[in-house]
C-alpha cells in the first residue's frame, strides 16, 4: 500500500514539475516581450496624445462645412471595436475586457472583433459581428490604416451610428484597466467663446477634414493595439508568475507527503523485519 | 530670424520637439513651407522629403501620411512614418522598390493590390531620395 502511495504522489510531482516549467517559460517570454511593449506604447502614448491635441485644436476651431464623419446616421448600429488578446493564460486580460464590453454595449450594437479570443467570445454572444476576428499579431500600421478607412467609408455610408473602440489601458505592470473611446462621429466643442480660429484647409476644408479623420482614427487604433499589446503581456507575466509560485508551493507539499509515506514505508518494513527475527 | 515651436511625432515616438525657423513638407496639394507665424493651417501631409531648419543647421527626413496643422505659432506633424536621413534604412528602402518593381511587372495584378504596391513603391523612392542627397 505504502510503495502505490509513494508512486502516485511521484508522477503528481512529475507532472508538476512540468507544468512549473511551462509557466516559468511562459513568464519569462513575457517579461522579456513586455520590455519592448511597455516602451513602444510609452511612445505611442506621445504620438496620441498630440494626434488628440491636434484633434482638439481643429475641433476648436469650429467648422461651417458639414462633414458626414460629424453627425451621427440615423438608422446606423453603433460599432464597437474590441481589442483582446490571440492566446489566453493571461490572467484576467481577456475576460475584463469583455465583462466591460458587454456591461456597456446596446442591444443592436455591432462588433468588429480585434484578436482571436474577442472572436470566439463575441461569435457565441447575441450580438452581431461585422467580421472575422483579426489576430492582433498580424495587425501592422498599415492594416490600422486599411482597417480605419474601411470603417469610415462605411461609416460615411450611414452602416453605422458611431465607432467606439474598447481597448486594455496599461495603468502601471500590475494595474490593466479597460476603457473605451468613441472615435466617431467627431464631437466639436461647442463652447465656441473658448477660442474661434478659422483654419485655412489646404485644398478644400471638407476634403482636408474628411481625409484627416480615417488618419486620425487609424493613429488612435494603433495607439489602442499597441496598449493593449503591453497589457496583455504584463496581464500574462503577473499570471505566470503566480501559477508558477503556486506549483512550487504544490511540489513542496508534494514532497513533504512523499518524504512522509517513504518514511513510513522504511519504518514499516524494519517493524516487520523486527517482529520476524523475534520470532 | 523668428523661432516657433514644432513637434514631430509619428507611432514610433516624438522625433522632434522645440524650436524651428522653417520646416518644408510635401502635402497632398504640394509642397509647403512653414515660417514663423504662419496664419492657422490644416493640410494634410503627402509622401516626401521634409527639410527642418533650426538654429543649429538643416536637417532633411522622409515623411509620409497623417496631418499637419498650424496654430498659435505652433507646428504639430502627426505622421504616419517620419524618418530622419540619418535613420533611414537604405539596404530596406532598396529592397522594397526591387520588390514592388518585380511585382508591377507581373501581369494580372488586381487593382488593391496594385494600388499598393505602387504606393509601397512611392515611399520606397521616396526614402532612397532622402538618404542620398
Amino acid at each position: 500500500m505504502a510503495g502505490v502511495s509513494t508512486k502516485a504522489i511521484k508522477s503528481r510531482m512529475k507532472s508538476m514539475e512540468s507544468t512549473r516549467q511551462i509557466t516559468k517559460a511562459m513568464e519569462l517570454v513575457a517579461a522579456s516581450k513586455l520590455r519592448g511593449a511597455q516602451e513602444r506604447a510609452l511612445n505611442n502614448r506621445t504620438y496620441f496624445n498630440t494626434l488628440f491635441e491636434t484633434m482638439d485644436m481643429i475641433s476648436k476651431g469650429g467648422s461651417e462645412f458639414p462633414s458626414p464623419f460629424m453627425k451621427s446616421p440615423e438608422g446606423g448600429k453603433p460599432l464597437f471595436i474590441v481589442i483582446a488578446g490571440d492566446r489566453g493564460m493571461a490572467g484576467g486580460y481577456n475576460n475584463n475586457v469583455f465583462k466591460y464590453t458587454v456591461s456597456m454595449l446596446p442591444e443592436n450594437a455591432v462588433i468588429f472583433p480585434l484578436g482571436k479570443r474577442a472572436g470566439e467570445y463575441f461569435k457565441r454572444s447575441r450580438w452581431e459581428c461585422i467580421s472575422e476576428a483579426v489576430p492582433v499579431a498580424d495587425m501592422t500600421v498599415g492594416s490600422c490604416y486599411t482597417v480605419s478607412r474601411m470603417l469610415a467609408d462605411q461609416y460615411r455610408e450611414g452602416r453605422f451610428s458611431s465607432i467606439s473602440i474598447v481597448y486594455t489601458e496599461l495603468v502601471s505592470l500590475l494595474t490593466q484597466t479597460p476603457r473605451s473611446k468613441e472615435l466617431l462621429p467627431v464631437r466639436f466643442n461647442d463652447d465656441r467663446t473658448v477660442r474661434k480660429a478659422s483654419f485655412i484647409y489646404e485644398g478644400g476644408d471638407q476634403a482636408v477634414f474628411d481625409s484627416i479623420v480615417p488618419e486620425y482614427m487609424a493613429g488612435v487604433l494603433y495607439c489602442a493595439l499597441k496598449e493593449g499589446f503591453a497589457s496583455e503581456q504584463a496581464a500574462r507575466r503577473t499570471a505566470m508568475d503566480a501559477a508558477s509560485k503556486n506549483a512550487d508551493e504544490m511540489i513542496s507539499k508534494l514532497t513533504l507527503h512523499y518524504n512522509m509515506a517513504r518514511q513510513a514505508a522504511i519504518t514499516q518494513e524494519i517493524t516487520e523485519i523486527v517482529a520476524g527475527s523475534e520470532q | 530670424m523668428n523661432n516657433f515651436q514644432l513637434k514631430i511625432v509619428s507611432p514610433d515616438g516624438c522625433l522632434y520637439e522645440g524650436e524651428a525657423q522653417l520646416i518644408t513638407l510635401m502635402t497632398t496639394q504640394g509642397e509647403v513651407s512653414i515660417l514663423a507665424h504662419h496664419t492657422e493651417y490644416v493640410a494634410s501631409i503627402g509622401m516626401g522629403r521634409a527639410t527642418v531648419v533650426t538654429e543649429e543647421g538643416r536637417r532633411y527626413g522622409a515623411c509620409i501620411g497623417g496631418m499637419l496643422m498650424v496654430a498659435e505659432n505652433k507646428v504639430n506633424i502627426v505622421a504616419t512614418t517620419f524618418e530622419w536621413k540619418e535613420d533611414i534604412d537604405v539596404e530596406r528602402a532598396k529592397a522594397a522598390l526591387a520588390y514592388t518593381e518585380a511585382e508591377l511587372a507581373k501581369d494580372g495584378l488586381d487593382e488593391t493590390r496594385r494600388t499598393l504596391l505602387e504606393a509601397k513603391k512611392h515611399r520606397a523612392k521616396v526614402r532612397l531620395a532622402v538618404a542620398e542627397n
